[in-house]
């Protein structure tokens, strides 16, 4: 029999690959319906959307019982990344040549001024860090819908180059609908996955052996091109914002770093 | 971090009258009630009409919100509330099918078709055992886990008082470990 734990676990991972019925826009409706006080019935095609939600409906093969693998997990919890833990990585893409933004994928270089200048959404900073030393700014296609930003920080005392990213820490930004997801993380069996929070913040700390990181574009397709090895990462769900923390960090750092957000 | 109102910033506004206010509540929390009901009433479209008529008396109830509460315990459970209602004038529940999403569809550039398709397995599995459980077991799991809501929030938005869930939980939880270890041998 599973352990309660391993159970518990399991459950919590589950959650997030739901296909649960797409949310109605509610609060429009709601404001209609408070500033009247005798609303008339809704009509019948408001529920168009539930008419449609179940005809995309993917029908399942019938189940078929089988010992499951513990190591077979996949989730997303609100910091728009699906997990996946397999017993073997894939083999990265070769890192294309040039500078960083290019080798890297981080996309075109920019300042902070500018690349906020672009965003319907707040850039945050780590004041731990100050400011940094290169800021990068990728949009669609190749960036999730809002765009994304990285800030790179090179070597400084106490925190050295990483050797997959030869800087010492991105800070990588994104911000998007709460259902949607962009980024993908291919877990062995020597990286470990723990829930934090910061400030409130819920997160994840994914640590140990380097992991597998990747995009997924706004058709829900994983762009192999996208696919490197990252170090630890400090993940965290800033109000919508997905802020990722990645170098040869100590989780100890990491948080530190996440902390001094604003 | 970012300077938007607090929830209870917004529940005071809300309380003053201030529709707009309100409205962004609705936004915020519009996704776990909507949730909550289609766990409860197993039906999409009932859930919604539940959920929206839900914040509809959550807001003609706003002077009953007492300053500084939590606000998703008290809005679950009159959105709760409504989708029992809901489920007990209609005689019957729709058999509720929770199902895994197809995130890795083939043709995709995936970089491991086999490891996705042995997690969504994994979770199509695990999800399968969930469903077959009895009523009172699966509506206490999903709320807890699939959910994730807190225990305060279960026991609001399953009727019951937050001490009680613990109990069932557990026992809801030994007998879904005893599924998985017969579906496991057989």
């Amino acid at each position: 029999m599973p352990d309660a734990a391993d159970l518990e676990q399991r459950l919590v991972l589950l959650q997030a690959e739901i296909d649960w019925p797409a949310t109605p826009a509610l609060a429009a409706r709601v404001r209609a319906r408070i500033a009247t006080p005798s609303a008339a019935p809704r009509p019948w095609f408001q529920n168009r959307w539930a008419l449609a939600a179940a005809a995309v409906l993917v029908v399942l093969a019938a189940l078929v019982a089988y010992t499951p693998s513990r190591d077979a997990i996949a989730s997303w919890i609100n910091i728009h990344t699906i997990f996946t833990r397999v017993n073997q990585l894939p083999t990265p893409s070769p890192l294309p040549s040039g500078p960083l933004g290019k080798r890297l994928g981080l996309g075109d270089p920019t300042t902070l001024d500018q690349a906020q200048s672009k965003l319907s959404w707040h850039v945050v900073v780590p004041a731990s860090l100050g400011r940094p030393d290169e800021v990068y700014l990728q949009l669609p296609p190749l960036g999730p819908p809002q765009g994304e930003v990285t800030l790179v920080y090179k070597s400084r005392p106490g925190l050295k180059a990483s050797g997959q990213t030869g800087v010492a820490v991105l800070v990588t930004e994104a911000n998007g609908r709460v259902d949607t997801q962009f980024f993908g993380k291919m877990l062995g069996n020597g990286t470990t996955l723990e829930e934090v929070t910061v400030n409130g913040h819920k997160g994840y700390w994914i640590g140990g052996q380097p992991h597998v990181f990747f995009f997924i574009d706004a058709d829900g397709k994983f762009r192999d091109e996208t696919l490197r090895l990252a170090t630890n990462t400090l993940l965290i769900d800033d109000n919508g914002t997905v802020v990722r923390i990645e170098g040869d960090l100590t989780k100890t750092q990491a948080l530190e770093i996440a902390a001094s957000l604003s | 971090m970012e300077g938007r109102p607090t929830d209870g910033e917004l529940f005071a506004r809300a309380q003053r009258g201030n529709q707009a206010a309100y409205e962004e509540i609705v936004q915020r929390y519009q996704q776990v009630a909507f949730r909550t009901a289609y766990v409860i009433t197993g039906s999409a479209a009932e859930a919604e009409d539940a959920a929206q008529e839900g914040f509809v008396k959550a807001y003609r109830a706003l002077s009953t919100f007492r300053p500084g509460a939590e606000p998703r315990p008290w809005l679950l459970r009159i959105v709760a509330n409504e989708a029992r209602n809901r489920v007990r004038s209609a005689g019957r529940r729709h058999q509720l099918e929770l199902r895994v999403a197809e995130r890795f569809r083939p043709g995709d550039a995936a970089p491991s078709p086999e490891a996705a398709a042995v997690a969504a397995e994994d979770h199509t599995w695990l999800l399968g055992l969930v469903n077959e459980l009895s009523e009172e077991d699966r509506l206490v799991i999903s709320s807890r886990y699939l959910l994730e809501l807190s225990g305060e929030e279960t026991a609001a938005a399953l009727g019951i008082p937050e001490g009680t869930v613990k109990s069932r939980l557990s026992r809801a939880l030994d007998r879904l470990r005893r599924r998985i270890e017969e579906g496991a041998r057989a």
